[in-house]
């Protein structure tokens, strides 16, 4: 059968200062009519570049396709004028492509209604009357309220999920063949991700579009996806239907990133097995497997022959690799502990007896206000007020992890800083090792700072990029005048770099030298430093790629048994959130609305909102995924400045009743430590 | 318990492992052949200003009217001046004062203008308010009347040359130093070392400076060769560098009578101004990204 799209051994170099960097090294693939295909891995593992370059959108120089074909319609495409007219007609229009970031692909000076009415004028060829009534029908598709109204606005008068709404609605406007979404909901909610995707889903099955879903997140692709490529160092390793490659990995690296994510449905006591190790310098390749220095199941014969190519190893499935993982049993060759708990899948933690928990609380929020006022005009008038925080009390002991959890612009971050006094509550108690912190000056405060740290989001801004690694970390030492001279200095600072993993030898290297995961074990080098009792971790591994991740949380883990640690782990993903803490507080619009141990607001959630967030998160796994019904909460988190009556909750919430417009529920105990804010249940 | 947590004793330890560091800065400065370049003519230019006595050929105030307005010759390497004084004697000794006039003027505006702008964008409020409003009345004061009001107290001379140049440098200072610690102290790392519990001072200058002096030292270099220029013109003005200590900006001035007969008279000094601006701003650029450890490994 002839494929709609047909991808031969494509090859892609980037020639940067005279080294050669293979970006997309042969790959192949195709895609059918009306078929959801999508093509996994980390970042920089060529997934990008690989379709860029087929639409010839790479930047020529530094980039060059150096090799293979792309037959679309029997034509190959790379061998168009990059810019020229047949290309045009093609990318855009026959084949379209939504970005990561909606915001650098939509014009900032033109209304949206006018860039989408000039794609389908240029594509469709129909006049302007036809154009804006088609836009209209498109943007009312796509979900956007008041279309009629909206056509005439501009893009920053939509929120970052609605945004990406209008990028589907302009891609799909032309009636495209194929539609390839770079990473379309990376940067979004979960909640707004399940939206934008089953959205984009229901449109293309009824167009009978192909859609080409690049991402890194499993559960997306288990959910969404029927077939799948999964790319590693810029080739595909593995290729099969995607129950085929769920219930049967065959590449190493596949199994690896499957045991490296936390499930929603994992045992808690599931460890996880991070790929050690960090992908490939692209630059002057080797002909090896890629993947060997990171491989657990690698054999001599790895390492003395080329880098293998696919090989099918049931109808329709293939993966690049040497070894018969499905062959390797237990006493194989399983060389050590991770190779087994790989093929196991789930390794049992060693099942120690807690300590009972301490009577007192380490930290104790009371009734928290957090308040910022909203100016107008050069005379900074006060208008109004966000209300980030309102009213939100909580408590932690120590060695215990809290996890808080709700859509992004719900106050979370707001209450780390208080805490941190960042900013000065407006209102209400933090009660650190029993003393009031909330209204303390600074200067009092600095030395109290020794026992609380942080590990911020951003393992780029959040260091000095003129600080060895070296003074980052041993910068609480000497604030806080915690060693007497040189040598026990850099005996600590030594001894921190070892327990985050990181060889001391790296010491004097700065920031940028370091990779993203690096850079994190430094931030938690830094938070360890002052031996605080408490670390607030403010979506400290968002940053990270997935298999980074699983040797953070498992570092951070070990740590907390090490040290006796307290964490305030604030995230968005619900399944990290689930596998570190002992306790979760969900919030909603500045407020905690349910709260309990982890076990019950898992297996139990009583709030709407804590179940239409736990719905939104897709499980990697297609088999559970088939079986699960997916309710999509509508709308959007309303502004803080304008807070619906009554619940807050009320005009996204599925069981609402009139009552809820009105009365404005406070948690209330429904057993014994498990708080819903609700008054239907 | 201590828990004094000023920068205290331990201060010592705290600098990164100097050699090292050196090695680094020299090998990005040194890496670039124009920078080498031009950092050898500023060594030049700085060595026969401090040694012009021995390197110069005359005196450069020695006059022979009979010998005034000659050409370049074998004995006048540069020609003479309308009082035949030996032109290349007076642009060596002319470099001197150039060279102190733009450097004290500068650093001083810098180091003034600089902590001002660090103090005022660091605490805000209205320590902010009071020190913008300072800066824009300097500003608003054109800077010749400033310095021929400065000239009428003290008088002319080398002293009010420096003296109206730093005030009149010091507000941009404030102004660009201002502006960039407004922006670096929105940074996560300056909020991650307020939370491990730094106090002000040790984030100022540890933090908030280091990452803001990128486009100071540009606007220093630019500054070296505004400095210089003003000189000329205040020497225009008559509140500049009196006759006869030799100085560029004031020859070139003089010369322009004679620009059709004796071009070499504005020529030479111009050509060691604009030398010596190009050289600043060549050294200062490498001096930026020699100082940036981002750069790394990037040349
Ligand atoms: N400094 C500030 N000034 C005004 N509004 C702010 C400020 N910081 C946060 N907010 C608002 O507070 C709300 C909560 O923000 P944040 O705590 O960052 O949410 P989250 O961490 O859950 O993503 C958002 O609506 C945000 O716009
Ligand atoms: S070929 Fe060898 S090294 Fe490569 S993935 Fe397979 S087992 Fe691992
Ligand atoms: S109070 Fe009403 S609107 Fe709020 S969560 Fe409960 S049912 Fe929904
Ligand atoms: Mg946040």
């Amino acid at each position: 059968m002839e494929h709609l799209l047909d991808v031969k051994n494509l090859s892609t170099e980037f020639n940067i200062d005279g080294t050669h960097l293979k970006a997309v090294d042969d790959v192949s693939y195709h895609i059918d009519k009306g078929e959801i295909v999508s093509f996994v891995g980390e970042s920089g593992c060529g997934k990008s570049v690989t379709h860029m370059s087929g639409l010839q959108l790479i930047p020529t120089p530094p980039g060059k396709i150096t090799g293979g074909e792309v037959i679309y319609k029997g034509i190959d495409l790379l061998k168009l004028k990059p810019d020229g007219e047949e290309i045009r007609k093609i990318r855009g229009g026959e084949i379209g492509f939504i970005f990561q970031e909606p915001m650098t692909s939509l014009n900032p000076v033109l209304t949206i209604g006018e860039q989408i009415m000039e794609s389908i004028i240029l594509h469709l060829k129909v006049g302007r009357a036809e154009a804006r009534r088609r836009t209209i029908d498109m943007l009312k598709k796509v979900g956007i309220p008041d279309a009629e109204s909206r056509i005439d606005d501009y893009p920053h008068q939509f929120s970052g999920g609605m945004r990406q709404r209008l990028m589907i609605a302009m891609v799909l406007s032309v009636n495209p063949k194929i539609v390839i979404a770079d990473e379309v909901t990376t940067a979004l909610d979960v909640t707004t991700q399940a939206q934008i995707l089953e959205l984009l889903r229901d449109i293309v099955k009824s167009m009978d579009t192909s859609l080409i879903l690049v991402t890194h997140n499993l559960g997306v692709v288990a959910r969404y996806a029927e077939r799948i490529y999964v790319m590693y160092a810029g080739t595909v390793v593995e290729t099969g239907t995607t129950k085929e490659i769920f219930n049967n990995p065959r590449h190493p690296y596949t199994i690896g990133l499957m045991n490296a994510v936390p499930r929603l449905d994992d045992p808690k006591d599931k460890k996880l097995v991070p790929v050690e190790g960090l992908p490939p310098n692209l630059a002057n390749k080797k002909d090896q497997c890629p993947f060997l220095p990171r491989c657990v199941f690698r054999t001599e014969e790895c390492h003395s022959s080329p880098a293998p190519s696919l090989n099918e190893v049931r109808e329709g499935h293939a993966a690049a690799c040497y070894v018969d993982v499905s062959k390797v049993q237990n006493n194989n060759i399983v060389e050590d502990e991770v190779a087994s708990s790989m093929i196991v899948g789930e390794q049992e933690k060693p099942i120690i007896n807690e300590p009972a928990l301490p009577e007192e609380n380490l930290l104790e929020v009371n009734h928290l206000k957090m308040y910022f006022p909203v100016t107008k005009s050069i005379f900074k008038r006060k208008v109004g007020e966000v209300k980030a925080v309102d009213d939100v009390s909580f408590y932690l002991k120590q060695g215990e992890t809290l996890g808080l959890v709700g859509e992004s612009g719900c106050g979370k971050s707001t209450v780390a800083r208080a805490i941190l006094r960042l900013y000065n509550p407006s209102e209400g108690e933090i009660n650190f090792q029993g003393q009031d912190i909330s209204k303390m000056r600074k200067k009092v405060l600095r030395p109290l700072r020794r026992n609380i740290s942080m590990i911020f989001q951003d393992p780029f801004s959040s260091l000095d990029p003129r600080q060895t690694a070296e003074s980052v970390v041993g910068e609480p030492l000497i604030v806080h005048n915690l060693v007497n001279n040189r040598n026990e200095y850099t005996q600590r600072v030594d001894e921190l770099f070892r327990m985050v993993g990181l060889d001391p030898a790296l010491k004097n290297r700065v920031p940028h030298e370091f990779s993203g995961g690096q850079r994190q074990r430094i931030g938690i080098a830094r938070a360890l430093a002052s031996e605080p009792s408490l670390i607030v971790c403010d979506e400290a591994i968002s940053a990270l790629d997935v298999s980074i991740q699983a040797q953070i949380i498992n570092l951070l883990e070990s740590l907390k048994e090490q040290l006796n640690l307290s964490y305030l782990f604030i995230a968005h993903d619900l399944s990290v959130v689930r596998h570190i803490s002992d306790r979760v507080a969900v919030m909603y619009l500045g407020r905690i609305v349910e709260t309990a141990d982890w076990e019950t607001l898992y297996d139990n959630p009583k709030h709407p909102y804590t179940k239409a967030l736990l719905g939104a998160v897709p499980i990697p796994d297609p088999f559970i995924e088939e079986e699960r019904e997916h309710v999509v909460l509508k709308g959007e988190v309303p502004s803080p400045l304008n807070r619906p009556t009554g619940c807050s909750f009320h005009n996204r919430c599925p069981i609402a009743t009139p009552e809820c417009k009105t009365i404005d529920p406070s948690l209330s105990e429904i057993e014994d430590g498990h708080e819903v804010a609700c008054i239907n249940i | 318990m201590r828990t004094d947590t000023s920068l205290g004793k331990n201060e010592v330890i705290d600098s990164p492992p100097q050699r090292k560091e050196l090695k680094r800065f020299l090998k990005v400065f040194l890496g670039r052949k124009i920078v080498i370049f031009f950092g050898l003519i500023l060594l030049a230019v700085i060595f026969t200003a401090i040694f012009a006595e021995q390197v110069a050929p005359y005196d450069p105030y020695a006059q022979n009217l009979g010998n005034a307005l000659q050409p370049p010759s074998a004995e006048n390497l540069l020609g003479t001046d309308s009082l035949g004084r030996d032109v290349l004697s007076r642009v060596i000794f002319g470099a001197r004062t150039s060279l102190i006039v733009g450097i004290i003027s500068v650093s001083l505006a810098a180091s003034i203008g600089v902590v001002i702008g660090l103090i005022a964008g660091y605490f805000g409020g209205i320590i902010d308010s009071i020190i913008s409003r300072l800066i824009d009345a300097i500003i608003a004061f054109p800077a010749i009347i400033l310095a021929l009001a400065i000239g009428a107290v003290i008088g002319a001379g080398m002293w009010t040359v420096i003296l109206a140049l730093t005030i009149g440098l010091t507000p941009s200072y404030a102004r660009v130093m201002r502006g960039q610690v407004l922006t670096v102290k929105e940074q996560e790392y300056i909020k991650a070392s307020e939370v491990i519990g730094a106090n002000n001072i040790r984030i100022m200058f540890k933090h908030v400076f280091p990452n803001c002096i990128s486009p100071i030292i540009v606007l220093i270099t630019l500054n070296l060769g505004v400095a210089i220029l003003a000189e000329a013109a205040l020497s225009f003005l008559g509140v500049g560098i009196t006759a006869p200590q030799a100085a560029w900006g004031a020859m070139v001035s003089e010369g322009q009578r004679y620009l059709v007969s004796n071009p070499n008279l504005s020529f030479a000094p111009g050509v060691c101004v604009l030398l010596i601006v190009l050289a600043f701003n060549m050294v200062g650029d490498g001096l930026r990204d020699a100082l940036d450890p981002r750069l790394r490994g990037s040349i």
